[in-house]
C-alpha cells in the first residue's frame, strides 16, 4: 500500500507575482507577465516579449538572503522554495526530507556573460561566474542554504523537467523512502534559449493566444515553483493542512521528432491516460485541465488532439495559463502545480487569456472567463517537451 | 529493490564493450585527458543520422545499442539516464556562435541537441520507445539517481526491462573549467598516477555506459544491483566516517572492493584511510586509470564489473591494488566525484 503524498504548501515566482497569493491575485484580476525584457540583455528585447521575473539579482538576493553572485536560476528557486518550506523548516526534526528540483539552463545567465572572455584567456575570468554553470550546482546551493540533504536532485527533461520532479518525489514518498518533499523547478532567462528558441521559430513577437486558431509562437518566460508535499505523518508532526494530495502522475515518450510533437499527439495520449490510471480515475472524473498549451502551431493541436481522442466529446473546463506567465520551461510543471492546487483550493478556473478564433482541427474551446465557486475535485496538469518527453499529473481534494 | 544487469554497453578511453580484447591489455598514456576510443558505429546508427550528431549523442546512442543487443532486445520498457554536464559540445557551439555573431544569423542544429535530454531522448526516438524516460543531472549523482529512478519505475510497472546508462562528454572548454574547479590538473598522467597523489586533481575523462536491467532474476549468471547508498559532504572527515559506517555494515559478505581512487591528493588520502583501515584485508581494485575522472564514472565501474560477469572472465590485473580476489560473488564499489560519494553493494547471481 502506497502512501498518499500531499500538498501542504506552495512556492512560487513568475512574472505575475513573488509569491502564490501575488500570483493567484494576478491570476483573478487576468494581469499578464508578459513584456519587453528589462533585466536581460538582448539584441531582440524589441522584438521578442518575455514573461520577466520584475526583480533584479541583487534583489532577489537580498529576498531569498544569499550570495548575489548565484545564477540567477538559483535566486528564482531559492525565493520560491523559501516560501514553501520556512513555515516548516523547524517542525520536520526526525522527518526525512528531499529536494527535487529541475532546470535546463543552469547557470547559463552567468556563463554567457563571461564565455567570450574565458574562451580567449580562461584565467582572466572569475571562476564565480562559471562555477555554478551545471543544472546540479544550482539544486546544491538551493539545498545546502535551506539545509536539506536527505535526497538531493535534480531532473532535466525541457519543458516537464519539474513536472518530473514532482512524480519522483510522490514516488519517495509513497514507498516510505522519505516523509518531506519540496519538489518543482527553477529556469531564468537566458539568452541562450532566448536565441535558441527564437531559431526554431516558435517564439511570438506578441503576447501568445493559447489554442487559438491565430496562435503564433510562445513567449519564454522566467520563474520557480514548487510544491511541499508530505506523509501523512509528516502532516500530523508539522501539524500542516493538506490542500490537495498528488493522485496521479505518469511520463511516456512521444518518439516522433527531437523538438516537434507527434501530429496525434501520442506521447501526450499515453502521459494523460496514464496519469488518470495512477490516480484510479477515468476521463469524467477530471474537472479542470490545467493545459500544457505554449501557444504553439504544433503543441496545440498535438495537445488539443490528444485531449479531444482521451475525453471525447466530454472535453473537461480546460485552460493555459501561460499566456500570463510565459514558458517558464523548467519550471512550468512548478508553477502550472502551485496553480492545480489553488484551482481545487478555491474552486476557480483560470480563463485563457487572449483567447479569439476557435482551433480548425480541435473542437473544444478553452475557458475564456474566470470561472468561480466551483467544487474542483480533479485537476490534470500537462508538461510536455524537447526530446519527445510528456507527463502528466492528476492533483485530487481530499 | 534489486536489480539484475542482462546487458551492458560500454564507450570509453579504455576502448568499447564490443570489442572482444575489451580491458584486457593495461592502459599506455601519458596525457591530461582520456577521451572515448569511439568504435565503428556502422552497425548501430544510420550514416546520414551519425553525421549530425556530437560526441555526446553518439558515443551515448553507441553505448546504448551495444547494451540492446548483448541482452538480446531491440527496445527497452523504459529509459533512464544520468548526465552531470549534459551535451556540452553543442551547448559550447551554439553559445559561441550566439556571442561571435551577435545573436543573429543562428541555425538550430546546435541547440537542438544541446538539451539534457538530447541523449534520452534520441535513444527513445530510434528505437520507437514510448515508455518512461527521465534524464538526472545531479552532477556526481546522476548516474545513481538514474538507477534509484530504475528501482521506483520497476516497482511500480514490474517484470519490464528498462535501459539506464550514465554519459559525460568532455571538451576543452569543460576541460579549463574543470582546472580552474581543481577537479583535474594541467599535468600529465601515467596510469600509474591513479595512485600517487602527489597533486591536486586528476586526469579529466569521459564515456558512456549503459545497462539494460530488469527487476526479475534472470536464468544466467548476472550482476545484481543489490544497494545504492548516496551522500555529498564537503567535510572530509564526515566523509570518511559515512563510508566506514556503511562499509562496517557489509564487510563481512563481501570478496573484493572496487575504488574510484583518481589520482588527486585529497581524496586519495581518503582512499588511502579505508584502504589501510577497514579494508586492510579485503582484496581492492581499481578502475579510473582505464575512464579518467568525470561525473558519472561509476557507470563505467559497474559496467567493468557487468561486463566481466556476463563474459565469465575475472576483472583484468591491471585493476588489482593489493592482491588478487579469489571469488567474484560480493563486490563493494565506492566512488567518489569531488564531494559526492556513492557506495554499490554488488553480488554476482
Amino acid at each position: 500500500m502506497k502512501q498518499a503524498a500531499y500538498i501542504v504548501n506552495t512556492g512560487i515566482i513568475t512574472a505575475i507575482g513573488n509569491d502564490t497569493a501575488a500570483c493567484l491575485d494576478a491570476l483573478l484580476h487576468t494581469k499578464s507577465g508578459i513584456g519587453k525584457a528589462y533585466h536581460l540583455k538582448t539584441h531582440w528585447s524589441d522584438e521578442l516579449p518575455v514573461a520577466e521575473v520584475n526583480l533584479s539579482n541583487e534583489e532577489m538576493a537580498n529576498m531569498a538572503g544569499v550570495d548575489t553572485r548565484w545564477p540567477r536560476t538559483a535566486l528564482l528557486s531559492a525565493i520560491a522554495v523559501k516560501e514553501a518550506w520556512q513555515p516548516f523548516a523547524d517542525k520536520v526534526k526526525g522527518l526525512k526530507t528531499g529536494f527535487f528540483s529541475a532546470t535546463t539552463v543552469g547557470g547559463m545567465d552567468l556563463t554567457e556573460n563571461v564565455y567570450k572572455a574565458f574562451k580567449e584567456d580562461s584565467t582572466s575570468v572569475d571562476f564565480n561566474n562559471i562555477k555554478n554553470h551545471e543544472c546540479g550546482a544550482i539544486t546544491e546551493l538551493v539545498a545546502n542554504h535551506f539545509g536539506i540533504n536527505d535526497f538531493v536532485t535534480t531532473i532535466s527533461t525541457a519543458c516537464s523537467s519539474s513536472a518530473n520532479s514532482i512524480m519522483m518525489a510522490v514516488q519517495m514518498i509513497g514507498n516510505g523512502m522519505l516523509d518531506v518533499a519540496i519538489a518543482g523547478g527553477a529556469d531564468s532567462l537566458s539568452r541562450f534559449t532566448l536565441n535558441g528558441f527564437n531559431t526554431l521559430m516558435i517564439l511570438d513577437k506578441q503576447p501568445c493566444q493559447p489554442f487559438d486558431n491565430n496562435r503564433r509562437g510562445l513567449n519564454l518566460g522566467e520563474g520557480a515553483g514548487y510544491v511541499l508535499l508530505m506523509s501523512e505523518k509528516a502532516i500530523q508532526q508539522c501539524r500542516a493542512t493538506a490542500s490537495c494530495i498528488v493522485s496521479g502522475y505518469a511520463n511516456a515518450n512521444d518518439a516522433y521528432h527531437q523538438t516537434a510533437s507527434s501530429p496525434d499527439g501520442t506521447g501526450n495520449k499515453l502521459a494523460m491516460g496514464n496519469a488518470l490510471k495512477v490516480a484510479n480515475l477515468q476521463p469524467i472524473d477530471i474537472d479542470y485541465i490545467n493545459l500544457h498549451g505554449t501557444g504553439t502551431a504544433n503543441n496545440d493541436s498535438s495537445e488539443g488532439k490528444a485531449i479531444e481522442a482521451l475525453f471525447a466529446d466530454k472535453v473537461p473546463m480546460a485552460s493555459s495559463t501561460k499566456a500570463y506567465t510565459g514558458h517558464t520551461l523548467a519550471a512550468a510543471g512548478g508553477v502550472e502545480a502551485v496553480f492545480s492546487s489553488l484551482s481545487i483550493m478555491h474552486g476557480i478556473v483560470y480563463p485563457n487569456l487572449r483567447w479569439e478564433t476557435q482551433m480548425e482541427d480541435v473542437g473544444f474551446k478553452p475557458v475564456t472567463t474566470l470561472q468561480q465557486g466551483l467544487a474542483i475535485r480533479h485537476v490534470l496538469s500537462n508538461s510536455f517537451g524537447f526530446g519527445g518527453n510528456c507527463s502528466s499529473l492528476v492533483f485530487s481534494k481530499c | 529493490m534489486e536489480l539484475y544487469i542482462t546487458g551492458t554497453g560500454i564507450v570509453s578511453g579504455a576502448g568499447n564493450s564490443s570489442d572482444d580484447n575489451f580491458l584486457k591489455e593495461p592502459p599506455t598514456y601519458n596525457t591530461g585527458k582520456l577521451l572515448c576510443v569511439e568504435p565503428n558505429y556502422t552497425a548501430y546508427i544510420p550514416p546520414m543520422q551519425l553525421r549530425r550528431m556530437s560526441k555526446a549523442v553518439r558515443i551515448g546512442i553507441g553505448a546504448s545499442k551495444m547494451c540492446m543487443a548483448s541482452a538480446g532486445i531491440e527496445k527497452p520498457d523504459a529509459i533512464s539516464v544520468g548526465t552531470a554536464m549534459g551535451c556540452l559540445a553543442d551547448t559550447e557551439l551554439f553559445l559561441g556562435k550566439m556571442i561571435v555573431q551577435d545573436e543573429q544569423m543562428l541555425t538550430p542544429t546546435a541547440f537542438i541537441q544541446s538539451t539534457h535530454n538530447t541523449v534520452s531522448g534520441q535513444i527513445a526516438l530510434l528505437a520507437g520507445c514510448y515508455g518512461h524516460n527521465l534524464t538526472f543531472v545531479q552532477r556526481g549523482h546522476s548516474f545513481e539517481h538514474a538507477v534509484m529512478n530504475t528501482q521506483l519505475y520497476l516497482a511500480d510497472n514490474p517484470h519490464q526491462q528498462m535501459l539506464v546508462g550514465g554519459i559525460d562528454e568532455l571538451t576543452d572548454g569543460s576541460l579549463d573549467a574543470l582546472k580552474m574547479g581543481g577537479i583535474n590538473n594541467k599535468l600529465n598522467s601515467t596510469p600509474a598516477d591513479v595512485l600517487n597523489g602527489n597533486n591536486t586533481g586528476c586526469i579529466a575523462g569521459e564515456g558512456a555506459s549503459f545497462f539494460i536491467v530488469t527487476d526479475d532474476k534472470p536464468a544466467n549468471r548476472a550482476l545484481c544491483i543489490k544497494e545504492v547508498y548516496c551522500f555529498a559532504d564537503k567535510n572530509n572527515t564526515i566523509a570518511i566516517n559515512k563510508l566506514e559506517a556503511y562499509i562496517t555494515n557489509h564487510l563481512q559478505d563481501i570478496d573484493f572492493t572496487v575504488l574510484g581512487q583518481s589520482g588527486d591528493a585529497i581524496s586519495n588520502l581518503t582512499y588511502q584511510s579505508l584502504r589501510s583501515g577497514l579494508l586492510k584485508d579485503t582484496p581492492q581494485y581499481i578502475f579510473k586509470h582505464l575512464c579518467g575522472e568525470y561525473a558519472t564514472a561509476s557507470a563505467f565501474a559497474v559496467g567493468m564489473l557487468a561486463n566481466s560477469v556476463l563474459r565469465n572472465e575475472m576483472l583484468p590485473t591491471h585493476c588489482i591494488l593489493n592482491r588478487e580476489a579469489g571469488e567474484m560473488k560480493n563486490i563493494l564499489l565506492i566512488n567518489h566525484y569531488m564531494h559526492y560519494y556513492s557506495c554499490w553493494s554488488l553480488q554476482v547471481v
